[in-house]
């Protein structure tokens, strides 16, 4: 077994992790714009640092569907977010997405006025909506011809408004986007992230069947429910939706256990032996 | 392809009428190019740009003169987030570190003096050499031209562009001194590029 304190494990990494992603958006275009520095890069749409490119795999697949042309830098680009998705999930939108910084932060300021540990979920659609939005976000895409969301995934534009304001002085009016995507979260925590991200939607899809996943340990439990309650998406792992494909991999629920029944786990191949972890 | 403006036309209304008045009247899905306003170098034609680019802004970050300017929704529609030179208030100065970052290949990686992302054309009405009566020596063009004496060449004292290999950086355009009231210069970057069928490779 691991040996579980009473402290938060994970959180606070996740905090420093989300802190640094965010920073680092605003830092890269203020070295660029004083010292010319271009050794990184962009921001969450695409990122370079050195030669080691990424981009991200929605405005990818769209900018390939809309354009209907293979450019082949374009997928080797895409290539390390689809793997990182396909391994461990949505990881990018709980320990990277700057959205989810804000969120956070807005999080951490509503529980110190409102002296509550959790927010109540009070805006709760079907779950199955997230896929919805990201079909009907593809598809609106490739009627229009151009991939008009592709201002609409908020996490590129957060990058994209600090750009403006540092290097031409001027904000972009897509920023409202932004706007309402953190009122909704004023409305009800993640609402946008819960059922409209389309990013969300596409590496949870990819990340469907992914290796690191949160284990539910149905002897530990106590059925005290207080991890439905830390989940910032409002799922219910002790009742195992912790591996569904809506989980995005924060921990939050294994930090709030008591009892240890919820861990990160490795799901390992069925290879010719079984010899899976006790 | 009718299909595909028949739904243009559905969507455009629905969404003109979600939106404030501007982007509507400046043509959503049209494109911004113009006299004067201009992709960066190595750009894919205009009727594939705004679907290839995904508006990361690497090339604008990139860019050492502050040359491409990324413009918003109500400006350009569509097109918002996408690369423009405005060439009479920054030229492209060719330094090509845009083609370089392009990670989506809309601007392509070419050569310097292949660039070609317009053609120079003097207003011989405006231009002071061109005058009749009174003739005036400015060179200012010539000067600054990157490629002198290949796309442009002086004769008689007078400019005159080479067609074959003005890159349309943009450079004559902005040392230009004469500004005309619709705020064209006296040679004015024409696109005549941009709007080509994709280019098979």
């Amino acid at each position: 077994m691991n040996d579980k304190t009473r402290t938060s494990k994970y959180r606070p990494i996740r905090f420093f992790t989300l802190l640094c992603a965010t920073l680092l958006i605003i830092a890269v275009p203020i070295l660029n714009n004083r010292f010319q520095f271009t050794f990184i890069q962009g921001w969450y749409q695409s990122i370079s640092i050195g030669n080691l490119w990424f981009v991200s795999p929605l405005e990818g697949l769209e900018s390939i569907l809309t354009s209907r042309m293979l450019y082949g830098p374009l997928l080797v680009g895409m290539a390390i977010p689809v793997l990182v998705a396909f391994l461990l999930g949505r990881v990018f939108c709980a320990w990277i997405c700057p959205i989810s910084f804000l969120s956070e932060v807005t999080d951490w300021l509503i529980r110190i006025l409102s002296r509550k540990k959790y927010r109540k979920t009070r805006i709760m659609f079907p779950r199955r909506m997230l896929w919805a939005s990201l079909v009907c976000e593809i598809a609106l895409a490739m009627i229009a011809g151009v991939p008009i969301f592709v201002f609409l995934s908020p996490p590129g534009l957060v990058g994209r408004e600090l750009m403006m304001v540092i290097l031409f002085k001027t904000v972009a009016v897509e920023g409202v986007i932004v706007l309402a995507v953190m009122t909704m979260h004023l409305l009800s925590p993640r609402l946008f992230c819960r059922h409209l991200c389309p990013l969300g939607g596409l590496l949870g899809c990819i990340g469907a069947k992914r290796r690191l996943y949160v284990e539910f340990n149905v002897e530990n439990c106590l059925k005290c429910g207080i991890c439905s309650k830390a989940c910032p998406l409002a799922l219910d792992p002790k009742n195992g939706q912790a591996s569904s494909a809506y989980c995005w991999n924060c921990g939050d629920c294994i930090d709030s256990c008591k009892t240890e029944a919820l861990s990160f786990k490795w799901r390992e191949i069925k290879v010719h032996h079984e010899n899976t972890n006790p | 392809m009718e299909r595909r403006e028949f739904l243009k036309g559905l969507i455009l209304p629905i969404a003109a009428a979600a939106l404030p008045v501007s982007p509507a009247r400046a043509g959503l899905f049209q494109s911004p190019i113009k006299t004067n306003v201009l992709r960066p170098p190595g750009a894919v034609p205009e009727n594939i740009f705004a679907s290839k680019c995904i508006r990361c802004g690497r090339c604008a970050e990139v860019c050492p003169y502050r040359s491409i300017v990324p413009r918003d929704f109500l400006e350009t529609g569509v097109n918002a987030g996408t690369p423009l030179i405005d060439v009479t208030k920054v030229p492209c100065y060719l330094c090509m570190k845009c083609v370089e970052v392009c990670p989506t290949g809309t601007l392509r990686p070419i050569a310097q003096q292949e660039t070609r992302m317009g053609l120079a054309v003097i207003d011989r009405y405006a231009c002071m050499t061109w005058q009749e009566g009174e003739f005036m020596l400015c060179r200012t063009c010539y000067n600054v031209c990157p490629f002198k004496e290949k796309a442009i060449k002086l004769d008689e004292l007078r400019p005159v562009i080479i067609e074959e290999y003005c890159t349309g950086c943009g450079l004559c355009t902005h040392g230009c001194p004469v500004t005309l009231e619709n705020g064209k210069k006296a040679v004015n970057i024409e696109p005549i590029y941009a709007f080509g069928k994709v280019r098979k490779e």
